[in-house]
């Protein structure tokens, strides 16, 4: 049998990135992938007349070729970029708090961003500019990092990042207040944390900053016909450059020769030989139910047992039959809070009574994605904590899947005053089962590993090398360095194709 | 632009402290074995399995052309417990018949209730006149038989935020099977709507679950039944009609349809008097063969993992007929376009479909569904393994 220069397991957006960069490359890849489609959540599926979009509401960190994204430039880098149609999504988010009964519509462009919070929260101006000059910096000092992890230049750090060094350590809450920002103008910034899963008294201020830039800077991009075309185009570039993917091909263990990695046996019996390994599945499962006993590092246990789930997806997929216009949904992102204060509203989304909820128009960013005089509103309720779970019973799962969605588009008709339910035409409710049965992610946790303490962004990037505890054993995807959301997970498959390349190279050296 | 970052100063030399401090983190915890169990992926797997591997406990004979199947784990393949359901949802089953490998969806015809209780699910299988399937288990079926079956799946079931509390069910023939799987759910409490069953069939004898379907009209009052038989001058569905449903009416209705193909113009025309909104007009998917006629022979070249198989497959046949019938397994559940589930690449030729349940992004990437395709000339697919 012919050896494959390397394997990847898992076509989800990193699966998908990290295989066509190494066929790109010239290296014999195989991509395995347990269901029968590539994307992973990168996905769309069909009720009635509706095709509802899976999991992506907005690419960040894209751009345009004026403003290249850091995606940007690996999607053309690929030879991507102009194969996708994409469009910009109008506005950044509107929020409503309950408890208040206030909201707030908030704009792209930073000059934009910054006049509308004037507005909202007079004095808030001077904390704002330099919000947006600390992001900007941290969003550098990132990509310098990313690209040099091995080799930092302290000096290069101090001389250019001066003050992403200083707040390089702290949670967003500190650095907010240690700028002096209005509470309130902290709080609609804030607004968006359920897309970093962590409350911002726990998230990185650099992660959130950075990504907060980009999204406001360049915008949120969603392609013509959903993220399906994204995934489908990866693997007809794949293919087109010499990469062979298996569908229904789910791998049952790991393979290891003189205590190397030596290829992937499957759950159909095939065995396919490699030295190197890509995975866009968790740790927790590769080294918990892949490796034999023998082959798992006591670090990894180690590592694995010192994290916590991100949050498990919860998400509501309406199909209307009436316009946007005639329901009166103006906007494209709704944001849905009990609170503005991200803390209390995580533990709301603990609790099975949640009601907050991050909503989608979709017509409203691509007004062909349904049919005429219909709409197709997605909301998603990600839970923090396994309430939901731990209550579920065969008997009761239909029921109380439906009763929390009840109440979440409730507390949506309620807040916004528009009225939705009379117009459900089709209607589907993912939980985390759901996303365990699609993704096999534990618990159908949709972030990853939750990012908090010494697991957010910059101590994963800075200790990713000396946690390679395989040799030749990469991750990608939203339980790897980059963390969770569409950009991270293709930039994660971009790392991993990278270092299993200089891999690759190391091995050939020695071979010499 | 001056930050003034004061009060943090000093914290830029906790940058250099991130990775030791992370690995202490990571030193002190601890280094048993990581958890290999998760109750979301273990519900995943009760709730939908891949495969179920049952055994027929028992047939009933309910008419000369009909018999309920009744199935139960087949302890002897690991299956120990059977995928709790929706009422109105139904498993596809496969067969070997001669060389052929053939799966079939048949609608769950009992109450979930059976599931938690007995840890069973009935089909109904009514014998159709070229059916190679439903003459299979009507002819050569017997107790103890063992089949591989999916997990429940399908649409054609009761949502409360959606569907209107007061369901006119327009039945014809076999398509009371989920009808009576939504009936029994609601006089074991499962469900919470009322339901209106118009029961039409060709002669009085083809009406099936007759006793079953009067002891739960008379036991649940939310449950109402009306028979039609077709007589000289109307088919039964021709006497379906305003007069028959309008009493049954109240403010809010859903119609559920289930029946044969014959019956569906008819009743969508009827239907149309009363100006509903598309959603408030459900139908079962299984609405039998579409009317593709044609005796063109073409050649179906069929491409699985590294193996190219060539099969002939008539005009009025679909793609993964043809293959079933040559004995080429793929996955499929729906067989009418919908699930996805047979979803393959096109890369030659040209197919005509009956059902354009295929994502905007798969007709980009030329993706088809074989169980709702008939070829237009010789035809290559990709199986998706």
């Amino acid at each position: 049998m012919e050896k494959y220069d390397a394997i990847i397991i898992g076509a989800g957006n990193g699966g998908l990135m990290s295989t066509l960069e190494l066929a790109k490359y010239g290296k014999k890849v195989l991509l395995l992938e347990k269901s029968n489609k590539p994307g992973g959540l990168a996905t769309s599926f069909i009720r009635g007349r509706f095709e509802f979009e899976a999991s992506l509401f907005g690419l960040n960190n894209y751009g345009n070729e004026e403003h290249p994204g850091e995606l940007y430039h690996l999607f053309k880098k690929l030879g991507l970029q102009e194969k996708v149609d994409f469009v910009t999504v109008k506005e950044a988010y509107h929020v409503y708090a309950m408890d208040e009964n206030v909201d707030y519509t908030m704009p792209f462009g930073i000059m934009e961003y910054m006049e509308k919070m004037e507005e909202y929260v007079p004095g808030s101006q001077n904390a704002l500019k330099k919000f947006f000059v600390l992001a900007e910096e941290s969003k550098e000092a990132l990509i310098y990092i990313e690209q040099n992890k091995n080799k930092l230049d302290a000096s290069y750090l101090k001389r250019n990042f001066p003050d992403f060094l200083k707040v390089s350590t702290h949670t967003v809450d500190k650095v907010l207040e240690a700028i002096k920002m209005p509470k309130r103008a902290q709080e609609i910034l804030t607004s968006c944390w359920v897309y970093f899963g962590s409350p911002t008294d726990k998230l990185s201020f650099v992660h959130f900053a950075a990504s907060f830039f980009s999204m406001i800077a360049y915008g949120l991009k969603i392609p013509y016909k959903k993220s399906g075309e994204l995934s489908l185009l990866l693997e007809e570039e794949i293919r087109k450059n010499g990469g062979e993917i298996k569908y229904n091909s789910m791998v049952k263990e790991i393979l290891f020769k003189d205590r190397k990695i030596a290829g992937v046996h499957l759950t159909n019996g095939e065995i396919y030989e490699t030295n190197h390994l890509i995975c866009n599945i968790s740790p927790t499962v590769v080294f918990g139910s892949l490796l034999p006993e023998s082959m798992v590092p006591i670090n990894s246990k180690k590592l694995a047992n010192s994290r916590i789930l991100g949050g498990k997806g919860f998400s509501i997929f309406l199909g209307l039959n009436q316009s946007p216009k005639d329901l009166g949904l103006e906007n494209y992102s709704y944001i849905i809070c009990e609170s503005l204060d991200s803390h209390k509203e995580y533990l709301n989304k603990s609790s099975l009574k949640t009601c907050s909820s991050m909503a989608y128009v979709l017509n409203n960013a691509i007004p062909s994605c349904s049919a005429k005089g219909t709409t197709i509103l997605e909301f998603n309720s990600p839970l923090m904590q396994d309430t939901f779970i731990k209550n579920v019973t065969e008997k009761n799962y239909f029921e109380l899947k439906s009763r929390i969605a009840e109440s979440i588009i409730d507390a949506f008709e309620k807040t916004t005053k528009i009225s939705i339910k009379p117009y459900i035409e089709e209607i589907e409710i993912a939980t985390p089962i759901t996303y365990a049965r699609y993704t096999g992610h534990p618990d159908g946790s949709i972030y990853g590993y939750k990012a908090t303490g010494m697991d957010n962004l910059l101590p994963r990037m800075l200790s990713e090398e000396k946690e390679t505890l395989l040799e030749n054993l990469r991750f990608c995807g939203s339980f790897s360095s980059t963390l969770s959301g569409f950009g991270a997970t293709y930039m994660s498959g971009h790392l991993a194709a990278k270092g299993t390349l200089k891999d690759i190279e190391k091995e050939e050296e020695t071979w010499n | 632009m001056e930050l003034d970052l004061k009060g943090l100063n000093k914290d830029a030399l906790k940058f250099k402290e991130i990775e030791k401090n992370r690995e202490k983190i990571i030193h002190g915890s601890s280094a048993n074995a990581i958890p290999t169990q998760f109750r979301a992926n273990e519900l995943a797997h009760l709730f939908h399995p891949q495969k179920q591997f049952v055994k027929v406990l028992d047939i009933i004979e309910e008419n000369k052309k009909t018999k309920t199947f009744v199935l139960v784990p087949d302890i002897d393949q690991k299956t120990k417990r059977l995928a709790y359901f929706q009422p109105g949802q139904c498993i596809s089953i496969q067969v070997f018949i001669e060389d052929g490998i053939y799966k079939r969806p048949y609608s769950i015809s009992c109450s979930p209730k059976q599931v938690l209780d007995n840890n069973m699910y009935t089909i109904t299988i009514q014998r159709k006149p070229n059916g190679i399937v439903s003459n299979y288990f009507l002819d050569h079926v017997k107790i103890d038989d063992k089949f591989e079956i999916s997990g429940p799946f399908g649409e054609f079931t009761y949502e409360p935020l959606r569907d209107a509390k007061n369901i006119i069910a327009i039945v014809g023939e076999s398509g009371i099977t989920p009808i009576l799987s939504m009936a029994e759910a609601i006089y074991d409490g499962i469900l919470n709507c009322k339901l209106t069953i118009l029961y039409g069939v060709e002669k009085e004898e083809n009406i099936l679950f007759y006793k079953r379907l009067e002891e739960l009209k008379n036991k649940c009052h939310f449950i109402q039944v009306e028979y039609l038989v077709s007589d000289e001058s109307k088919s039964y569905y021709e006497q379906f009609s305003k007069d028959l449903i309008d009493p049954y009416l109240e403010n809010e209705n859903s119609f559920f349809v289930s029946g044969p193909l014959e019956m569906y113009d008819y009743v969508n025309t009827l239907l149309k008097d009363y100006h509903l909104p598309k959603k408030y007009i459900r139908h079962d998917a299984f609405f039998g063969t579409v009317d593709i006629r044609g005796n063109d022979l073409y050649q179906v070249t069929v491409v699985i993992k590294e193996k190219e198989i060539t099969i002939p497959c008539r005009a009025r046949e679909t793609l993964l007929c043809a293959m079933e019938k040559h004995g080429i397994t793929t996955q499929s559940h729906c067989h009418v376009g919908e699930c996805g589930y047979c979803r393959s690449k096109l890369i030659e030729g040209t197919v005509k479909t009956f059902n354009d349940s295929i994502r905007a992004s798969d007709k980009e990437f030329k993706y088809i569904h074989p169980c709702s395709s008939f070829p237009e000339s010789d035809v290559t697919i990709e199986l998706p393994f």
